[in-house]
């Protein structure tokens, strides 16, 4: 007992009593103050707008290549919610997270909001008028030759404007990079269908056999495949489709596969020809090639089990058509072309092209076809880089000094350039290596148009349209930046148009007729086209050609074991973060990753068997070292993974890119060796060896799932035990 | 006996604490039905009993829906747009010089908006709409407008700037939606076809007039 002071019950009764009236009191009867917040109304206000109420706006999501059309609900001038334009065939109407995720770019607390020149550390703020006079300064001092432009993957009349500034000084350097573009498969299927991206129709097969094609999370249009997976779901004649997935690495796809092989790394285009021998439906040079690739050789190399190659060709035989997909898997090694067309060809053996497989129509207007380019174009840019051969570089819409493999050294080498120009609409690793950071109006501030590359009905061309007016007064579209620069060296053949609007709708009015206009006057035919978002075009036919290559498949059989760097690295496309460029917007990092339910950070998939093997537990930080370089991240065990590799999520690590991006996760990136598919010299992604070693420190793995996590597997969600089993005795 | 010394003076402590944080507080005292807002300085002294007021004294009568037109189109009641004062003030030259008409085209030669204060304002988890309102008494009971936007305003034609007049609480709302409302008419007759919107089902007719209550589910304001 205390001798003086406070009894601790008294204590606690004089605190609750005080805590009443400091409620009664504090909060009143409303939160809100009278007479503290300004309501501003409107100075003229149009006659359709009515504060409170919605006005939709359609335009075109910018979040990745898909080309999904998207429909935004404005309220006072501000954009609050995006939601799939229904008028599309590529999304009906549907959406998915990283589009939803478009607004937390347009309204991003990090964007670049003024020009700015290096001086030492520092950007200096200079006027737009500067920035382009210093352009015009810097190129008159140099070759065309000399200039080198990377973009991302453009489209439309941005392409069309690009193309002639760059031919306005006699630059040929156009470097289209996506980190992440189908590059091998595309070379593929242009060999074996003859063209480069057929219309895959998922929702015709009854069996769809993907190797590796993550359709439903992160491959080339997921929303409109997810549709039409929906509908093979459904079945034609009641009878469900089966999906079989093959891969190393469990993807959402996977996932949701009625069948998931797990294959040794590499060995794709073994297991695709080794079903063809199983099949035994191949005539002439097809089983000629395929005649040493018996169920004994093939599970030896594959480590998939012969009765499990009887029981995919069997199925395969028994229901037609069916579907095979190469994925960004498959096609990922040095060999990656030879995987990928051993899986063409089995769809030429079970008969699927014209049924499953149709060409897709191609937008009569070639100039605005999308560019398309993978690392192979990068490659050629830091060669040239590292050989002094550019003084001047500009950089649209691709982030290469964070997505470039580390063993390319590509931050080094871009050094090498006299002049950096960055379009950008943040300070990503790129533009913080640049000389004058150029800031770029948001997707939902600019105008445009885009033809996405996989056309689903017909062909389309997509409107994008501002959704309201610019937060930063200083930003500019890349459209109108192009156009001023290109004013600087044609006054004359540009002088009609006044913003990049204005050379928008002069350049669709021109084309009226052939797109769909021909009874409309100019303004009724431009208010409607962007009313609906979309120009929907009958398309130009294209045709289904190509002979199987089959004479000369080469595929290497098991690769000799790695003594030092035993297993097999495979950096993994997250659905939402994809490339890493939209890492800094919240709503994608808070979402948890479907299959391991991680948020905001890295993690290395290990298979639990390998785990115990290398005594590594849930939360230990390893360090993940390749010939390349290392990085550190926490282990997370994963059964949906083959025991020789190992996975990492490919967009976290930034060390720029704003306050929602910087500091979080490893980027895999740098630890890739540079191996390249032999055929095309695309990055064989996959083919980087690591090994793996504990640091020590542990932490606790921050996600979703209950801790017993992904030790369900095998195990009854609640253990039951019959009653005549139970021993009461120990119970009490 | 020390006990209960010690206990008074700790409890004299934390009521004086109680009380420095509550006059540090705008709001200190729970308010009455009509215990009047604060009096909020605008940038310019509108007068709406000028513009609202009764003829007789001095007022143009102007319908409340005139400037705040959005009310019965939308949640909000809104501001009327700057254009909106000038469409008329441009053609009266009466008073074309006075001190508060000068500021009024001060703004509206800059094409800046006027920084009104707000007076009337509801926290984010509440959804009030005008609109419905509106159209309840206004346009289905006939109830002259000045008397519909007064039950939560309070006289505003009688006030120069507005100055809230009603608590605006959730259990001021709730004392008129648990009231039973006539929802038919003389005779029975649903009012508008729309009667039974509160009872969920359509009233018989029995001659009598019918009451029912407000829309008192929690989800009607809190969506």
């Amino acid at each position: 007992m205390m001798d003086s002071g406070f009894d601790r019950r008294d204590f606690l009764k004089v605190m609750g009593w005080s805590g009443a009236a400091v409620a009664l009191s504090g909060c009143g009867n409303t939160s809100i103050e009278d007479g503290k917040e300004t309501v501003a109304p409107y100075v003229e206000a149009a006659d359709y707008v009515i504060p409170g109420i919605g006005v939709y706006y359609n335009s075109s999501c910018a979040q990745c290549d898909a080309g999904c059309s998207i429909n935004g609900r404005v309220r006072e001038g501000r954009v609050l919610k995006l939601e799939g334009n229904p008028a599309s065939a590529i999304n009906n109407g549907r959406m998915c997270g990283l589009g939803q995720a478009g607004v937390q770019h347009h309204y991003n607390p990090d964007r670049v909001r003024e020009p700015l020149l290096r001086n030492g550390d520092k950007g200096e703020t200079i006027t737009w008028d500067k920035a382009y006079e210093l352009i015009a300064e810097k190129l008159s001092s140099v070759d065309g030759e000399e200039i080198a432009f990377v973009s991302g993957g453009v489209s439309g009349h941005l392409k069309v404007l690009l193309g002639n500034y760059l031919s306005s000084f006699g630059c040929k350097n156009h470097f289209v990079y996506e980190a992440l573009a189908p590059g091998v498969v595309r070379a593929a299927n242009k060999k074996s269908y003859g063209v480069e991206m057929p219309r895959y129709n998922i929702d015709k097969a009854k069996v769809v056999l993907s190797f590796g094609a993550d359709f439903l999370g992160s491959w080339i249009s997921p929303v409109h495949f997810s549709q039409q997976y929906a509908q093979f779901r459904k079945g034609t004649n009641g009878q469900r489709g089966t999906l079989i997935q093959v891969e190393s690495k469990m993807t959402l796809t996977g996932a949701n596969a009625d069948r998931w092989v797990h294959l040794r790394p590499g060995t794709e285009g073994i297991l695709a020809l080794g079903i063809i021998n199983a099949l035994g439906t191949a005539k002439g040079d097809i089983a000629a090639a395929v005649a040493g690739y018996d169920r004994a050789f093939v599970s030896k190399e594959t480590g998939v089990p012969p009765g499990q190659i009887d029981k995919i060709a069997a199925l395969l035989k028994l229901r037609s058509p069916s579907l095979v997909l190469a994925g960004s898997a498959a096609e990922g090694y040095a060999h990656g072309s030879q995987n990928a067309e051993a899986i063409n060809l089995l769809n030429y053996v079970l008969g699927n092209i014209g049924k499953t497989i149709e060409a897709a129509a191609a937008i009569p207007f070639p100039q605005m076809a999308p560019a398309k380019g993978n690392t192979a174009a990068l490659k050629t840019l830091n060669d040239g880089l590292a050989a002094g051969k550019y003084k001047v570089l500009f950089n649209y819409a691709a982030n290469p000094v964070f997505t470039a493999p580390g063993a390319m050294k590509f931050k080094g080498n871009m050094a090498k350039a006299d002049f950096k120009v960055v379009f950008a609409h943040y300070f990503d690793e790129t533009a913080l290596q640049a000389d004058l950071v150029l800031p770029l109006d948001s997707a939902l501030e600019d105008w445009g148009t885009h033809v996405p590359e996989y056309m689903v009905e017909g062909a389309q061309i997509n409107i994008q349209q501002p959704l309201m007016e610019k937060i930063h007064a200083n930003t500019r579209g890349m459209g109108d930046i192009l156009l001023a620069l290109l004013k600087q060296r044609q006054a004359d053949e540009y002088k009609n148009y006044e913003d990049y609007y204005a050379y928008l709708r002069a350049a669709m009015l021109q084309n009226k007729a052939a797109l769909g206009g021909v009874d409309a006057d100019d303004d009724t035919f431009w208010n409607e086209t962007l009313m609906n978002g979309i120009v929907k075009l009958e398309g130009e036919a294209t045709a289904l050609s190509g002979k199987p290559n089959v004479a000369g498949l080469k595929l290497p059989t098991l690769m000799e074991n790695d003594e030092e760097y035993p297993l097999h690295l495979i950096p993994s496309v997250n659905i939402s973060l994809r490339d890493g460029r939209h890492s800094n917007q919240p709503w994608l990092q808070e979402s948890p990753d479907p299959l391991t339910t991680i948020v905001w950070d890295s993690w290395v998939e290990i298979h639990p068997k390998k785990a115990a093997e290398l005594h590594i537990s849930e939360g230990d930080i390893v360090e993940i070292t390749s010939k390349t370089g290392s990085i550190k991240t926490q282990a997370y065990l994963f059964p949906g993974i083959h025991p020789e590799a190992i996975s990492i999520p490919i967009g976290q690590g930034h060390e720029a890119l704003g306050r929602y991006a910087k500091g979080y996760g490893a980027n895999p990136f740098e630890i890739m060796d540079a191996i390249f598919d032999e055929e095309t010299g695309e990055l064989a992604m996959h083919e980087t060896r690591v090994k793996i070693s504990k640091t020590g420190q542990k932490v606790i793995v921050v996600k979703d799932e209950s801790a017993a996590g992904a030790k369900q597997i095998r195990e009854k969600i609640a253990g039951r035990v019959s009653t005549d089993e139970v021993d009461l005795s120990k119970e009490v | 006996m020390h006990r209960f010394l010690r206990i008074s003076i700790l409890l004299t402590g934390l009521l004086a604490a109680v009380n420095i944080f509550a006059a540090e507080s705008s709001q200190l005292v729970p308010m009455t039905e009509d215990s009047l807002g604060p009096l909020v300085e605008q940038p310019i002294e509108f007068p709406h009993d000028r513009h609202a007021g009764d003829a007789d004294k001095g007022g143009m009568e102007i319908n409340c829906m005139y400037c705040h037109t959005y009310a019965r189109r939308s949640a909000v009641a809104g501001i009327p747009p700057l254009q909106k004062c000038i469409g008329c003030h441009q053609s009266i030259e009466s008073v074309r010089e006075t001190p508060r008409i000068k500021k009024l085209f001060e703004y509206w030669d800059a094409k800046k908006a006027i920084p009104w204060k707000k007076v009337h304002d509801l926290p984010d988890f509440v959804r009030f709409t005008h609109q419905r309102h509106i159209k309840r008494f206004n346009e289905q009971l006939n109830r002259p407008i000045q008397e519909v936007c007064g039950y939560c305003h309070g006289n505003v034609k009688e006030m120069t700037v507005a100055r809230r007049s009603k608590a605006l609480s959730m259990g001021w709302c709730a004392s008129c939606h648990e009231k039973d409302h006539p929802v038919t008419a003389e005779g029975g007759t649903p009012i508008d076809g729309q009667a039974y919107w509160y009872g969920f089902q359509k009233p018989e007719s029995s001659g009598e007039v019918l009451k029912a209550k407000g829309p008192n589910d929690c989800w009607h304001c809190h969506k």
